[in-house]
């Protein structure tokens, strides 16, 4: 293999990997699982990479890559549990023990956004990302406009999730 | 405020505590086995491919003696070069399929195209069973005809002579046709728990996409 290659690649990517970092986040419950899917999107990337232009922008190309293989590619291994991580949940809560409102809800609404399926999830990632309703269309594959409406409705959503 | 907004501040900030991997560690996941579906659909279709041609190579050659001596191997050379072009047929569009599969392209193009290709190979396997249980009954319906002739050589392969031909040959078709039944229910079985295993999330995700757009 291509040594420049290599050292291009991973020199961009260890630069960007905030990115697949905050998709994994996003994906994954538990630390074995975030870890496995940074590596199965790093794999992928990898990959795709030889024929990765430079017309868009590296992180514009990982948003894309990085999502098709959450969303797509990626299995679960078995030895990573489908449960919500109680440990982290009890411990960010501990360590905010004064009664502070704006982490209670903000805490609240994370959850929340982990509730989505796994389309939505994207919708919100790309959003809490600053990506224009083109960018979100064009990356999911489907028309600006039921970008839109379909945002609106996850908002919604939420909002009932944080105000039963 | 719009709840989101809330979040999109937090996010922001958060985004900068990320974990960090170093150029290292990031270096030796180039080199680490993927666990793409992408990947288990061409391994799974490919053995898939394998086992139903090789189903006919190791096919006993005597229960080809059987048909030799009833006279239908003309058909079953008809049938069999019919069944290498079908083949030919499927193998080809299964790598054309295989080769638009491209994680760069958005989401809903790339499922579509694992969904396409995958689809490929089930016609392949509804194609094997649906062969197989014609096979089944054609060859049936000719041993039924012939039966004089199949107790003769069933009686010459086994040196004895048959006792009650009536009996023996209900006996036979019994058995012939509950075996087919179970051979294909089972052959359902396997693919239905493989293909749910494998496409399930992609395939529930597609269809989120889908409704999106209506």
């Amino acid at each position: 293999m291509n040594k420049e290659l290599e050292h291009r690649f991973v020199t961009q990517l260890e630069e960007n990997q905030n990115i697949v970092h905050k998709i994994c986040r996003l994906y994954t419950n538990n630390a074995d699982a975030h870890n496995d899917l940074f590596q199965e999107i790093t794999i992928q990337l990898w990959k795709a990479f030889p024929k990765f232009r430079g017309d868009s922008k590296f992180s514009t190309w990982m948003y894309r890559v990085g999502l098709n293989t959450a969303i797509t590619l990626y299995r679960k291994s078995k030895r990573t549990v489908d449960t919500q991580d109680f440990e982290g949940v009890s411990f960010k809560i501990s360590a905010e023990e004064y009664d502070n409102t704006e982490e209670v809800q903000l805490k609240l609404m994370y959850d929340a956004v982990k509730q989505l399926n796994d389309i939505d999830k994207a919708l919100v990632f790309l959003y809490l990302e600053d990506k224009n309703y083109k960018e979100i269309s064009e990356t999911l594959g489907i028309t600006e406009v039921n970008a839109r409406v379909r945002m609106n409705r996850v908002k919604e959503k939420l909002r009932t999730i944080l105000n039963p | 405020m719009d709840e989101l907004e809330i979040l999109k501040k937090d996010w922001k900030e958060k985004g900068q505590t990320e974990p960090k991997l170093s150029y290292n560690q990031i270096y030796n996941m180039l080199f680490k086995r993927s666990t793409s579906i992408v990947k288990w659909i061409f391994i799974i279709s490919i053995l898939e491919l394998v086992f139903w041609m090789g189903i006919f190579l190791i096919t006993p050659k005597s229960s080809f003696e059987v048909i030799e001596k009833l006279g239908a191997t003309p058909i079953l050379y008809g049938f069999n070069i019919l069944h290498y072009l079908v083949v030919f047929v499927f193998i080809y569009y299964f790598y054309k399929n295989y080769t638009t599969i491209k994680v760069t392209d958005n989401t809903k193009t790339l499922m579509r195209s694992i969904l396409k290709t995958r689809k490929t190979v089930r016609y392949f396997v509804i194609y094997n069973l649906v062969a197989f249980a014609l096979t089944i009954i054609i060859i049936n319906i000719f041993y039924y005809t012939q039966s004089e002739l199949l107790l003769q050589i069933m009686a010459d392969s086994y040196g004895s002579e048959i006792k009650n031909p009536d009996d023996f040959i209900t006996v036979f078709f019994i058995v012939q046709v509950i075996a087919g039944i179970v051979m294909i229910l089972l052959l359902l079985l396997f693919y239905r728990l493989i293909y749910g295993i494998l496409l399930g999330k992609l395939k529930r995700n597609y269809r989120e996409l889908e409704r999106i757009e209506v």
